[in-house]
């Protein structure tokens, strides 16, 4: 795959955790045409409402009492959001919560190091998914993860069968039926580093250069990922439609003889 | 594959041009060309709409509320922690 890195709106080098753009996630309610993705990119320029709150602070000077109190009122308002990414890393919401403890209490031990005025959120994420990496991920044995090299090939060989059929408009009110728990599954059934990056990107509207950051991987790899995880998703989502009898219209529009070239062999 | 060739030569191609038009990571030149594409080309318009709408039920299905206890039990951890001095 070509990767158009070239595209890409980076920001100044040495800038740290870019302020969050969560105005980027694309809402269909209030949603007009293409306009919100072009409003985005507008507005990751300068935007950080995370930072407001601590940009006067001086670590360096603190006593340890005011720390804590700086790390309740400013880290503590992410529970959820951290919760709910540790549920994309862990199995079940017991390990999900033992995760995000853990991540806390290390955040809490290195908080002397975070530098006031950048992102507090993407940082909680970046000690989050390391958290996992370094902690929970050694203790599942499942070959599933390690295998994710192999099982792509066929699973986007899948995909492209799909997108040949022609996702089209029936498709996308097929997929509105889904109930959040098939979202879940099919976002769980997708190799883990895919996942968080979708992750990142969809919920938290992260721009690729904060996921790179938060994966400690590069921008082509954290765009090659959400590219392959992507179309693994949609693949599994058509099917689970399919499955619940949510009949898109490809068979009839290839029976009718629209532009439906060749479909699953 | 698609007949529209106005994205890219090819599916793969036409899907990266749209999920980084999704993810607000082009030029504004780029930006604006693709926005004209998708005004009038309905392919790909379908395309970017499907994309629009996994995304949207991915956000709602993985917003969820940590259990009530969660929040007391970090902060029972933390309070137990002797903070360190920068």
């Amino acid at each position: 795959m070509t990767l158009v890195k070239d595209r890409l709106v980076l920001p100044e080098p040495g800038y740290g955790m870019q302020p969050e753009s969560r105005q980027l996630t694309v809402d269909l309610a209030t949603m007009s045409t293409t306009e919100p993705a072009a409003a985005a990119m507008y507005q990751t320029a300068g935007a950080d409402d995370d930072a407001t709150a601590v940009n006067d602070v001086d670590p360096a000077s603190e006593t340890p009492e005011q720390r804590r109190a700086r790390f309740e009122r400013d880290a503590m308002q992410y529970v959820d959001q951290l919760y709910s990414a540790a549920m994309r890393m862990a199995r079940n919401p017991s390990d999900a919560e033992d995760l995000v403890q853990e991540a806390y209490t290390k955040a809490f031990s290195a908080f002397h190091q975070y530098k006031p005025g950048t992102n507090l959120k993407a940082w909680l994420y970046r000690i989050l998914t390391n958290t996992y990496i370094n902690l929970y991920r050694k203790r599942q044995r499942e070959p599933l993860q390690s295998n994710s090299d192999t099982i792509e090939d066929w699973q986007l060989a899948k995909a492209e069968s799909h997108t040949s059929a022609g996702l089209r408009s029936a498709e996308t009110e097929a997929l509105d039926h889904l109930p959040d728990s098939d979202v879940k599954n099919a976002l769980q059934s997708i190799p883990e580093e895919f996942r968080l990056a979708v992750y990142f990107a969809d919920v938290e509207g992260y721009a690729y250069k904060q996921i790179s950051e938060i994966m400690n991987t590069p921008i082509g790899t954290v765009m090659s990922r959400l590219h392959r995880g992507r179309k693994m998703l949609r693949d599994m989502l058509a099917d689970y439609a399919a499955e619940r009898g949510f009949r898109a219209q490809t068979e009839d529009q290839a029976a009718a003889g629209s532009n439906n070239q060749e479909k699953e062999k | 594959m698609s007949d529209c060739q106005g994205l890219g030569d090819c599916d793969d191609t036409r899907m990266q041009r749209i999920y980084e038009y999704l993810d607000g990571a082009l030029t504004r030149e780029d930006l604006t060309e693709i926005k004209q594409h998708l005004d009038t080309c309905g392919e790909c318009a379908e395309q970017y709409d499907l994309e629009c709408l996994i995304r949207t039920m991915v956000k709602r299905s993985c917003t969820e509320s940590a259990p009530e206890n969660l929040k007391n039990s970090i902060l029972d951890r933390i309070h137990a922690i002797k903070p360190v001095d920068a």
